[in-house]
């Protein structure tokens, strides 16, 4: 078993260098994006185009010897479009199911809300059941099954923006943000004759993959690190900037990205620093502000840092109870 | 910058100088306290050696030249051959090897003048090393400056040496040196920080301003008077009463020698001077004097003792026709005491103490003194007297002249006294009196007219005032001197022999009486009950003593015979003589400390002189609070000590348990309390970062993670143990240095 997690941790190490490769200066975000896909949750990404969000998620899926599928989310997108049609064979007499973009094993879902909601929900529907309904037949989506979804900022013009409930579904949510001068210029100097991305090759197969997300919900999370959650997230409910806290969902997947986090730190059990480090990027789109907190320039990020200073972190074991 | 270096060449010199100023200070007071003579050769000679530790680097040649000046020294103080001549060393080795040997055999006293130089030479030979180093390389002078305060302090308190200069001078020294200290420790820190920041040199104008100021504020500003009296009498005498020094305005009572100048308060002391077992409760005579001198009293002859054979007593002080009683007493003088004199009865007859013991008596004055055999240490002795009760009838009617050897000796008085006092006297009493009835008159003006018996504020009587003069019509207030003097002066002017009586009263009666025949008891009598009465002489009769001071009661019986005449004017007396032993326990016991204190006087105020008897408990509260001052002052200087020393056991008998949580727990513990608290909203893993920042290491973050898995994963890796108490060692040696 030990033998087993570190092989694996070690593979895990080798596949963010294989990244970071294409993704320069975006360690967090790279190292995050892994982590929920290990945990087999998803990501929203919020950001301007051109910052290499599909370059990461290509260059996720090459690592690890994954098909990769792109959904750009116009207007105009039907649900069809996404999960697939049937259409009838005239050779074979009956309908043929044709798979849409979302049977994929990596899914990058471009500019979200720009689409309808009835196209958001049929994505999310598929996010959150792992299978799609079409013409009354239900499709079981395979493992791995990882969804990388962009948004543009929310004000932007011609947005549809996503319901709490749906933001709920993504286990983080994630901002890229420019690079910086320096990594810039790296970036530059290494696109300069080809891309990195064409030299990327497969670090491991989908069935290691498949044994890692196993392996990750056997990483130890001791009783006061659970509370610790609990206590973050209860504190969530009862801040008066905010007008709806994290649901019980959140501290699921709180503990859920930790235990992924905590595999990726080569540890086998999480520890509050893991905790602490996620929360701002599982909390934060969960939470709903005042409408005064809001206007005073409050952000959940800002809320969830205070909280996390205010709630104590557990240095000592609880015998009783 | 030249100026800066030459600046910084000047400090060590001057604190140097400071040193040398303050060691100089322990010098002055031996030409006074010892009997060294030529201190100045001492001091040149201290100078010389901490100069050449200054100035000059190599060591041998440093100690050649001190060793030259000391040949010198000795050569100039002592020897008259020709310096390093051969007779010179000769001279020199004799007296090395005659002393050497002396000193083998623990003669001390018999040390040659020289040697002792010799050795108080190298002495400070040692010092001028000791203090060169201390001053100039350790650069930690202040415990020298505390130690000279404290050394002039104590001189000043035990010893003739009078100090109040010396500690003015070593507070200035001490000042301008530790200001120089502090500047050069400014100075240093600012070189090491900012380049260019010098001070300029006139940083000195204002140090010498404040010290100035300081002393001159610290010199004519108002003083508290010492808050505890002067210890030195206390710790020199139990009843010892060799006092040295004259006209002291606070005394400590018990017997003295020497009255000629009275007055002046004093305190009390209870420490015991003789035990008697007697059948009542007397007075215990010792001598009297004759001579008043306007301040005090003296003898108009010297002492002639003569030998008591068989201890039989011929001096009689009344006439054999007087009443008497058979009694016998016996007398214990206490261990501590040194009183020198033999306490006896009115009447007293026969000592008797073994054949070891010889009395000596003085006729004139009364006092006796006993040779002791070797092997006794303490007094004690058997005495048979034949105790007076005086008719009053007779004393009333005595008729006749007094003897002319006893009006030339016993009517003296100085010229000097004032005329009021003769007039006083005048007025008190009757012309056509008897003599016993003006005896009487004057006995109790004293308290009937409001003379308050006090020992606190009596002042002595400066310049030309007498004694009895400032009692009379000035103060009024006062003890049994005044109140004794002043009758013997009131009656001699009026031409009545009298003499002033000094003894102790009856004391105490002991709590714990021993079994003794039933009508004796054990009195316990103590330097407070020193104590000073008047004998008035009567034709045929003899000494009749009286006792004027207010709260006291003659001791002496005097009866009247069968009504002669109801209309006596004495009624006091009679009721007196019977029931003096009560009425002198009860008046005692009202007047409380106030009677006690005023027997101490009477004897005592003459003699103890040097200051003010302190209560022992006070002295012993005195110090002890000095003592846990200084303990606590220790524990103080060094709480950063045993701080260290605290934790580093804590810590040890942590790592014993061989528990990671407890240890870790402990670890925490203390570096929240020595370097940074952690936030509660911080992880181990941050506040591990935060602490080996500021440590400089990592370890801190190394065993965070050993503890981390302990807490968080419930196992701790075998292996990590080992890694454990080492980094926790480290850590507790990092945090405490």
């Amino acid at each position: 078993m030990e033998q087993e997690m570190s092989y694996y941790q070690d593979q895990v190490s080798n596949i963010l260098a294989n990244i970071r490769r294409v993704m320069i200066g975006k360690d967090q975000v790279t190292t995050l994006s892994l982590v929920a896909f290990l945990a087999e949750g998803h990501v929203l990404l919020e950001d301007v185009p051109g910052v290499g969000k599909t370059m990461l998620v290509r260059a996720m899926a090459k690592s690890l010897n994954c098909n990769f599928k792109r959904i750009q989310f116009t207007p105009d997108l039907l649900p069809s479009d996404v999960t697939g049609v049937s259409i009838y064979n005239p050779k074979e007499l009956e309908f043929e199911f044709r798979s849409g973009p979302i049977f994929g094993d990596i899914v990058l879902a471009d500019e979200i809300n720009r689409t309808s909601p009835k196209t958001q929900s049929a994505l999310l529907e598929a996010m959150e059941e792992m299978n799609v309904t079409v013409d009354g037949m239900t499709k079981s989506l395979e493992k791995p099954f990882f969804v990388m979804a962009t948004q543009n900022p929310v004000d932007y013009e011609g947005t549809y923006p996503l319901p709490e409930a749906q933001l709920d579904r993504f286990l983080l949510k994630l901002r890229m943000g420019y690079p910086n001068e320096i990594d810039e210029l790296e970036m530059l100097n290494r696109t300069d004759q080809s891309h990195p991305i064409e030299e990327i090759q497969a670090v491991m197969q989908k069935e290691e993959l498949l044994a890692i997300q196993e392996l990750i919900e056997k990483i130890y999370i001791d009783r006061t690190v659970k509370k610790y959650i609990i206590q973050i997230v209860t504190k969530t409910r009862s801040d008066d900037k905010v007008q709806l806290g994290a649901s019980p969902r959140g501290s699921i997947a709180l503990m859920k990205a930790a235990k992924a986090y905590a595999f990726v730190q080569n540890r086998d059990y999480v520890i509050p620093d893991d905790i602490k480090y996620l929360a701002p990027f599982v909390l934060a789109h969960r939470l709903i502000l005042n409408p005064e907190a809001k206007y005073e320039g409050t952000t959940a990020d800002r809320i969830i840092h205070d909280i996390l200073t205010e709630v104590e972190v557990p240095i000592t074991k609880e015998y009783s109870r | 910058m030249n100026n800066h270096k030459s600046l910084a060449d000047f400090y060590p010199f001057f604190i140097y100088l400071a040193g040398f100023l303050l060691f100089w200070e322990w010098l002055r007071p031996l030409a006074t306290i010892t009997d060294t003579g030529s201190v100045y050769v001492f001091v040149i000679y201290t100078a010389i050696c901490f100069g050449v530790s200054y100035y000059v680097k190599n060591p041998f040649l440093v100690s050649f030249i001190k060793l030259m000046t000391l040949f010198i020294a000795i050569d100039y103080l002592f020897l008259p051959e020709q310096l390093f001549s051969p007779a010179w060393f000769d001279e020199l080795r004799l007296h090395v090897g005659f002393n050497i040997d002396i000193i083998m055999q623990q003669e001390w006293q018999e040390m040659t003048a020289l040697f002792r130089s010799l050795l108080f030479f190298l002495l400070l030979w040692l010092m001028s090393y000791l203090l060169h180093y201390w001053f100039l390389i350790a650069k930690r002078f202040f415990l020298f400056i505390l130690l000279t305060f404290i050394y002039v302090a104590i001189v000043d308190t035990f010893t003739m040496y009078d100090g109040s200069s010396a500690i003015v001078r070593t507070f200035v020294i001490s000042l301008v040196a530790m200001g120089i200290t502090h500047y050069m420790k400014e100075n240093q820190g600012e070189k090491a920080t900012t380049t260019a920041k010098e001070l300029s040199g006139y940083w000195i104008i204002p140090l010498l301003a404040m010290v100035v100021l300081a002393t001159v504020v610290g010199y004519f500003a108002p003083k508290f008077d010492p808050q505890w009296p002067d210890p030195v009498p206390f710790i020199k005498s139990t009843a010892e009463n060799a006092g040295f020094q004259e006209g002291d305005t606070v005394r400590k009572v018990g017997y003295g020698e020497d009255d000629s100048r009275l007055g002046g308060s004093f305190l009390a002391d209870d420490s015991p001077v003789f035990e008697a077992i007697a059948p009542k409760r007397q007075y215990w005579r010792i001598e009297s004097k004759d001579i008043y001198t306007g301040k005090g009293w003296g003898r108009s002859s010297d002492l002639n003792y003569l030998p008591l054979e068989d201890g039989i007593v011929e001096w009689e002080s009344f006439s054999s026709d007087v009443e008497t009683t058979d009694y016998q007493a016996s007398i214990q003088f206490a261990e501590e005491t040194n009183l020198p004199k033999v306490v006896y009865p009115y009447g007293v007859a026969r000592f008797n103490s073994g054949p070891s013991t010889q009395f000596f008596m003085d006729n004139a004055s009364g006092m006796i003194e006993a040779e002791l055999s070797e092997q006794d240490i303490n007094l004690s002795y058997l005495v048979e007297y034949q105790y007076p009760s005086f008719s009053v009838d007779r004393l009333q009617e005595v008729e006749g002249d007094d003897p002319e050897s006893i009006r030339d000796r016993y009517l003296q008085l100085p010229d000097e006294l004032p005329e009021r006092v003769r007039e006083l006297a005048a007025e008190v009493v009757d012309e056509d009196e008897s003599r016993y009835e003006k005896a009487k008159k004057i006995e109790s003006y004293f308290s009937n007219n409001g003379f308050l018996y006090q020992t606190e504020d009596v002042p002595v009587p400066e310049g030309d005032e007498d004694y009895v003069d400032q009692f009379l019509f000035e103060t009024q207030v006062g003890y049994c001197d005044n109140f004794s003097t002043s009758m013997v002066v009131m009656l001699r002017s009026l031409d009545i022999p009298a003499r002033w009586v000094k003894g102790f009263t009856g004391g105490e009666m002991a709590e714990d009486q021993p079994s003794l025949p039933p009508e004796y008891q054990l009195y316990e009598v103590t330097n407070n009950n020193a104590h000073s009465w008047v004998e008035v002489f009567f034709p045929d009769i003899g000494w009749v003593p009286f006792e004027p001071t207010s709260g006291f009661v003659n001791p002496v019986d005097f009866y009247e015979e069968a009504s002669t005449d109801p209309n006596n004017p004495n009624e006091p007396t009679t009721p007196e003589e019977d029931t003096t032993p009560e009425e002198e326990e009860e008046t005692e016991e009202t007047a409380g400390q106030e009677l006690d204190l005023e027997d101490e006087n009477a004897l005592g105020a003459g003699g103890d002189g040097s200051g003010s008897g302190v209560n022992l408990t006070k002295w012993i509260i005195t110090v002890s609070i000095i003592a846990l001052v200084a303990l606590l002052f220790m524990v103080y200087r060094k709480r950063d000590d045993i701080k260290r020393w605290y934790w580093k056991k804590r810590a040890k008998k942590r790592l014993k348990e061989d528990n990671v949580e407890h240890s870790y727990n402990f670890l925490l513990m203390l570096l929240e309390k020595k370097v940074k608290r952690r936030e509660k909203g911080q992880t181990l893993r941050e506040y591990a970062k935060t602490i080996d920042d500021w440590l400089l290491t990592d370890d801190m973050s190394k065993i965070t993670s050993i503890r981390e898995r302990n807490l968080y994963r419930e196992n701790t890796g075998t292996n990590e143990k080992d890694d454990f108490t080492e980094l926790f060692e480290n850590l507790i040696g990092q945090i405490l240095p």
